[in-house]
């Protein structure tokens, strides 16, 4: 070939590669244009399917067929992977359906991603609790507690620790779960409905001086509160308050909106407390009553004592075989010392106190020899454990 | 048995326009090598949008066959699949008789059988049946495919482009990468797997076309499907002390890959024996019975399985689901393979593995709390999916990079390849012949393969090297003091050597009777100046103890010994090396 022919041989191939060039970019936008429409299509379908799927299964949650949801958000969350609603609606299923374990993978596999999600370390407390793993029950309750929310994270945050104290007290983890309490109750506005809670547990963990104090918060707010009233009713009565619980009690009762109420087992329980703290103050020997209606009250409150510790002492046979604690109280109640007489009971007010702590002592002593007793014995007993309280 | 569907009758190539393809590479010697990297760009591109359709064909047609929501006890799960199955067999029969298997060993034979040509029948063939397969249930996978696809792109553009043979092969592994980079979305594990799988050994010439054209497909592709990987990996966390729980994983996966290759390896021959029209059902039947597992209960081990393995990634799945995904996945897989239904093995090998080590890391965690396993489930299934793909389709290095990539974490390096040797290990003594291998020789074509080339072990200089027993003479010497030197020697006959040490550290092997002739020109003058002066320029090669034995046969033509000399001390004899030993040493091999 001369060097014309190869110069022209040359033209003509870059030609020849250009337009085979052009045709390849047309082949290939046109191509990425179909490939594009059936993509926009194709995403928008999926898009669908996943909404529709994953309504289905929110539904299915609500209506209580968790099985159902579990299926139909795996197919939404297989349209829409990583969805984050989803996948927490699909734990939660799971959770429901009672497949604690694929809960606790799934809400694991969550965690690991969001290690400091509020409401994922809660449902992994919950599926710990429920696994009676106490010790990763309160880490991830702690966690919930101190992570992070969306929204009303305060509230949240409140509701996950008295969920932490409810469950410290099943576990009898009472000290635990009153200082998380002390804690709630610090860092919330004063709410007669979280008072209320409040009080309600932390009487339960034995703190019943505390619990009374929120309970005397409610009816403050709401004087007519009738739970309020009946639970510092009890607290008071708890506490050995028994003016302050006779009067709670009996607002409670008045509080009761219908006679139906008034008759449930609950108001029983009230009624008899109502009762026995009246018969308390009519027996209680207050130093604060007039001098004769002292006496007079030591007098039957003495009989009551003396019945008692006759029975008590009765089932040892002879006096010889009364045990050491009820052999001296058999020797304070023949002593001269103790005259049950009403004038030489007026006469000194020392010799008042001497007879109302024997009468004391014998329902104490005479209760862990012989067993608890009811009636007027229990009440005095009462007495007998918080004789300071009852005068307040 | 006949290799008849994996090769395809090559085509005459066709002089473009004028002039034929010799008299363009003589008008212009450097246009292929340019076309080669546009092309390569071009191919990218094209195979990454077919990938995208292809993947979407077949989610369309799973949502259209199968419905939005597949459960168990419904009867078309496997109605569906069998009429596909006969439909596939049909076609495959009597349409695309080419596109049976997986499509890694039909590209590996078009490479090396064909010049690599795939023809666009097999292309279209292979995209329609393969899609519909998959789409129907049959357990199989679609990486495959559309590394198939894309090398039946590369070898049709390229032809058309009128390049010559050459390069008409090396463009076959450049459209097979981009076509499985685009469908894995994982470019690096892609080039890998083309190198280990496609073309068996290191090719420096085709790499950089390759890398462009997986470039180029993954960009295509991530514009549709976004920059996120093909699965979603939770939070990746590795404790040195889980290694022990990596450990037990490593020998699981290469007993379950040992099973999963041998039931293809026992099954596969068997049903390829069958007369023409017994084969003929086997997909159906294959889908029958498929379908009955996901019927039964097993929807998840139908299709490709990409949401089952998202699923057990994220803890949807208890450890015995998990267990009994990864069983009745090898078996639905070997059935859907074996029956030669066109589809990869890919997504199936990831799927067990993710089950099998989610799964176990499941049981780990529940059973043995006190082994400290800190790693999410997601980290066991991602280590599993490696451990499956080292040890079933022996590709130990992309499997490596393919955990990294998908993960994009590297605190997971160091369980995924201790996991994946051991599996490795264990594979490879139960199980010499790598899967893709026993499927070329059940078709009878012999390929090479990087498994063949590991286990090749090379000679080399210094194992037929001995010490220069002859005689040195210096460079610097002058012509008589070599000559009273020579005389020396006088019972070596003319064949004998001596070695010459010349004054630029090169050595020269001269022969006696080399010697003799010089000195017997010269005159009186010369015999002053140095010996080397008179040898010319030539020199012996530099040779060095580590080179290829094969390196010296060329030499042995001129020189009748050669000097091995020291690669850090330059001319510092070693030793040196003569034909005959070069032959001795390959005979005693």
């Amino acid at each position: 070939m001369s060097r014309t022919e190869v110069s022209l041989a040359r033209r003509r191939l870059f030609l020849r590669d250009s337009a085979a060039f052009l045709v390849l970019a047309l082949i290939t936008g046109a191509l990425f244009l179909v490939t594009l429409f059936l993509f926009r299509s194709f995403t928008s379908h999926r898009a669908e399917l996943a909404v529709r799927w994953s309504g289905r299964g929110k539904d299915a949650l609500q209506a209580g067929k968790p099985q159902e949801a579990i299926v139909a958000l795996r197919t939404g969350l297989s349209y829409a992977p990583g969805t984050r609603s989803y996948e927490l609606l699909l734990a939660q299923a799971l959770e429901d359906a009672g497949r604690t374990d694929e809960a606790s993978n799934y809400f694991m596999n969550l965690w690991v991603a969001q290690p400091g999600d509020g409401f994922i370390n809660l449902e992994l407390a919950r599926l710990a609790a429920k696994r009676n793993d106490p010790r990763d029950a309160v880490k991830y309750y702690r966690a919930s507690i101190y992570g992070t929310w969306e929204g009303d994270g305060v509230v949240r945050r409140r509701e996950v620790r008295l969920e932490l104290a409810r469950y410290l007290i099943a576990q009898h983890n009472t000290n635990a779960a009153r200082i998380e309490l002390l804690i709630a109750a610090g860092n919330s506005p004063s709410d007669p409905k979280l008072n209320r809670t409040l009080a309600d547990l932390l009487v339960e963990t034995g703190d019943v001086a505390d619990g009374f104090a929120f309970y005397n918060k409610v009816i403050e707010a709401d004087s007519k509160n009738q739970a309020a009233l009946a639970g510092a009713g009890r607290a008071a009565y708890r506490l050995g308050n028994f003016a302050t619980a006779h009067s709670l009690l009996e607002r409670a009762l008045e509080a009761k909106a219908s006679p139906l109420e008034k008759n449930q087992t609950h108001s029983g329980e009230l009624e008899t407390m109502l009762k026995n703290s009246r018969r308390i103050l009519e027996l209680r020997p207050s130093g604060k009553l007039r001098s004769s209606e002292r006496v007079s009250r030591i007098l039957v409150d003495l009989g009551i004592a003396k019945k008692r510790f006759s029975s008590c002492a009765a089932g040892f046979g002879t006096t010889d075989k009364l045990p050491p604690a009820l052999e001296e109280l058999n020797a304070r109640w023949a002593s001269d010392d103790v005259d049950h007489g009403r004038a030489k009971l007026l006469q000194s007010a020392a010799r008042q106190d001497a007879a109302v702590q024997l009468i004391y002592d014998t329902e104490v002593q005479t209760s862990r020899i012989c067993g608890v007793a009811g009636g007027d014995d229990a009440l005095l007993l009462l007495l007998a454990k918080s004789p300071d309280t009852v005068e307040r | 048995m006949e290799a008849n569907h994996m090769t395809e009758r090559e085509p005459e190539l066709r002089a473009t326009a004028a002039i034929s393809i010799d008299q363009t590479a003589a008008i212009a010697p450097e246009r292929e090598e340019r076309l080669f990297l546009l092309l390569s760009i071009v191919i990218g591109i094209i195979s990454g949008l077919l990938a995208v359709s292809f993947r979407m064909a077949i989610e369309w047609l799973n949502v259209l066959l199968l419905g939005s929501a597949p459960k168990p006890g419904q009867p078309r799960l496997f109605i569906i699949p069998a009429i596909a199955g006969v439909v596939i067999a049909v076609l495959t029969r009597y349409v695309f008789p080419k596109v049976r298997g997986s499509g890694v060993n039909q590209t590996k034979a078009a490479l090396y059988i064909n010049n690599g040509y795939i023809s666009f029948r097999t292309v279209i063939g292979k995209f329609m049946l393969s899609a519909l397969a998959i789409g129907s249930g049959h357990s199989l996978g679609p990486e495959d495919p559309a590394l198939q696809i894309g090398a039946g792109v590369a070898s049709l553009i390229s032809r058309k482009m009128g390049l010559s043979r050459e390069r008409l092969r090396l463009f076959a592994p450049v459209g097979a990468a981009a076509g499985l980079a685009a469908a894995f979305n994982a470019p690096i594990s892609a080039i890998l797997f083309v190198i280990e799988e496609v073309i068996g050994r290191w090719n420096a010439s085709v790499l950089g076309s390759i890398v462009l054209g997986a470039v180029s497909s993954v960009v295509v592709a991530r514009w549709f499907w976004g920059s996120q990987p093909m699965f979603r990996i939770p939070t990746v966390t590795f404790d040195s002390r889980e290694l022990l729980a990596y450990t037990v994983l490593g020998v699981f996966g290469g007993i379950a890959s040992l099973i999963f290759a041998k039931a293809i390896g026992y099954l596969r021959p068997r049903l390829r024996r069958q007369s023409a029209w017994k084969q003929m059902l086997q997909p159906g039947l294959a889908g029958l019975l498929v379908g009955g597992i996901g019927y039964f209960g097993l929807p998840q081990v139908m299709g490709a399985g990409y949401e089952a393995i998202d699923q057990a990634m994220h803890a949807q799945f208890a450890w015995k689901i998990l267990l009994a995904l990864a069983i009745f996945k090898i078996i639905a897989t070997t059935l859907s393979f074996s029956s030669g239904t066109p589809g990869g093995m890919f997504a199936p090998t990831l799927f067990i593995g993710a089950m099998l080590g989610a799964s176990i890391g499941a049981f780990e965690k529940l059973y043995f709390p006190q082994l400290h396993l800190a790693g999410s489930l997601g980290s066991y299934a991602l280590v599993g999916m490696g451990v499956l793909f080292a040890a079933f389709l022996r590709a130990p290095l992309t499997s490596v990079f393919m955990v990294l990539e998908v993960s994009g974490n590297y605190s997971i390096i160091v369980p995924v390849i201790l996991a994946n040797a051991i599996a490795y290990v264990i594979s490879r003594t139960f199980q010499p012949v790598p899967v893709f291998e026993m499927l070329t020789i059940q078709d009878g074509l012999y390929l090479p393969s990087m498994e063949e080339q590991r286990e090749e072990s090379e000679l080399h200089i210094e194992d037929a090297m001995r010490r220069a027993i002859a005689p040195v003479l210096e460079g610097t010497d002058a012509v008589a003091k070599a000559m009273k030197a020579v005389a020396q020697y006088q019972e070596m006959k003319d064949g004998s050597v001596l070695l010459i040490h010349c004054s630029d550290g090169l050595w020269y092997a001269a022969t006696h009777k080399e010697l003799e002739d010089i000195f017997a020109n010269v005159s009186e003058a010369d015999a002053s100046r140095w010996l080397e002066e008179r040898l010319g320029k030539e020199r012996t090669p530099m040779l060095f103890p580590d080179l290829l034995l094969a390196s010296t046969l060329p030499y042995f033509k001129r020189w009748p010994l050669l000097p091995i000399t020291n690669r850090a001390r330059r001319g510092a004899l070693e030793g040196a090396v003569s034909m005959a030993d070069v032959i001795k040493r390959y005979q005693a091999r």
